[in-house]
């Protein structure tokens, strides 16, 4: 759990979360592209969310294919949520968002 | 073009779930490719196949066997590193996905990837492989490693159960019988 929070707690991490799930099986440029830091710092990163299992690596031939793992994100779910307090937190969290949804922002 | 990009204009996207357990290999293989039990990683369903074997076809009923949620064709078969079937619900028009479990030794363990590719994007398939990936990552991991699924997890078999007799005629196993052929593998594009 310790390395799971780690992970999300960097908010260059937590785009590149954003991008992977949205472009299954992207590359490591495919990433770097959307950030200003040097290549080696996106790996320094992606590693760290390796780490954490939150991104599946597969080598493909010879590349290197990106997945976002939702499985432990599942799990801090899971801990901390019931059938019930899912239900209530889902229609609170509706109703900030459309709101909130007149002056958007990027995700922090 | 990268892989997804040439995969995304074809109208089709790949997920992948990894979780590591803490066990033997063998023993996270036996429990996967179990037949003729319930199942509560595959949603409480019970698997039946025609052999496990390239080939040979696979059918995941409820424990009743008066339905079959899902069917599908075995494509690889290598104990206790490697499985591979086609996947179809038998509820929805969409063509059939490709499912790969691949195990590896990691750690004292067992690493395990559940690889969900050629699933036709924008459809109810693509939502319920989405979610199923974590679900069956994160109940193998606790069915093997404590005997159960997590509480929550728990519940969800439970709704499962009760919704089990609603489920549409179509679904019905008489129309899905092991001996016929079905969901053979996307020709490659």
């Amino acid at each position: 759990m310790d390395a799971l929070f780690a992970a999300l707690a960097h908010r260059d991490r937590r785009k590149m979360l954003d991008l992977i799930q949205t472009m299954p099986g992207c590359s490591v440029q495919d990433v770097a592209k959307y950030f200003d830091c040097s290549r080696i710092m996106v790996m320094k990163h992606l590693d760290v969310l390796s780490q954490a299992e939150l991104v599946i690596s597969r080598k493909v031939g010879r590349r290197r294919e990106l997945f976002f793992n939702a499985v432990p994100i599942q799990r801090i779910y899971d801990r901390w949520t019931t059938e019930y307090s899912r239900f209530w937190a889902t229609k609170a969290l509706d109703l900030k968002l459309a709101i909130e949804s007149r002056n958007q922002k990027d995700p922090p | 073009m990268t892989t997804s990009e040439t995969a995304r204009s074809a109208g089709v996207t790949q997920q992948v779930s990894k979780v590591w357990i803490n066990a033997p290999i063998q023993q996270v293989w036996d429990v996967l490719t179990k037949e003729g039990e319930v199942l509560p990683f595959f949603f409480g369903s019970v698997m039946e196949t025609s052999g496990l074997k390239p080939g040979a076809q696979l059918r995941m009923r409820t424990p009743n066997g008066k339905f079959t949620g899902v069917v599908g064709e075995i494509l690889e078969c290598e104990p206790p590193y490697r499985f591979t079937h086609t996947f179809k619900f038998t509820n929805f028009d969409d063509p059939p996905c490709v499912v790969t479990y691949e195990l590896k030794e990691v750690d004292g363990g067992t690493e395990f990837v559940l690889i969900s590719g050629n699933v036709p994007l924008g459809t109810k398939t693509e939502k319920n492989m989405a979610q199923g990936g974590p679900f069956i990552c994160d109940v193998l991991k606790s069915v093997i490693e404590t005997g159960r699924p997590s509480f929550g997890k728990r519940m969800i078999l439970g709704i499962i159960k009760v919704m089990g007799p609603f489920s549409p005629a179509r679904c019905r196993s008489e129309k899905w019988p092991l001996d016929r052929r079905v969901a053979p593998a996307p020709s490659s594009k």
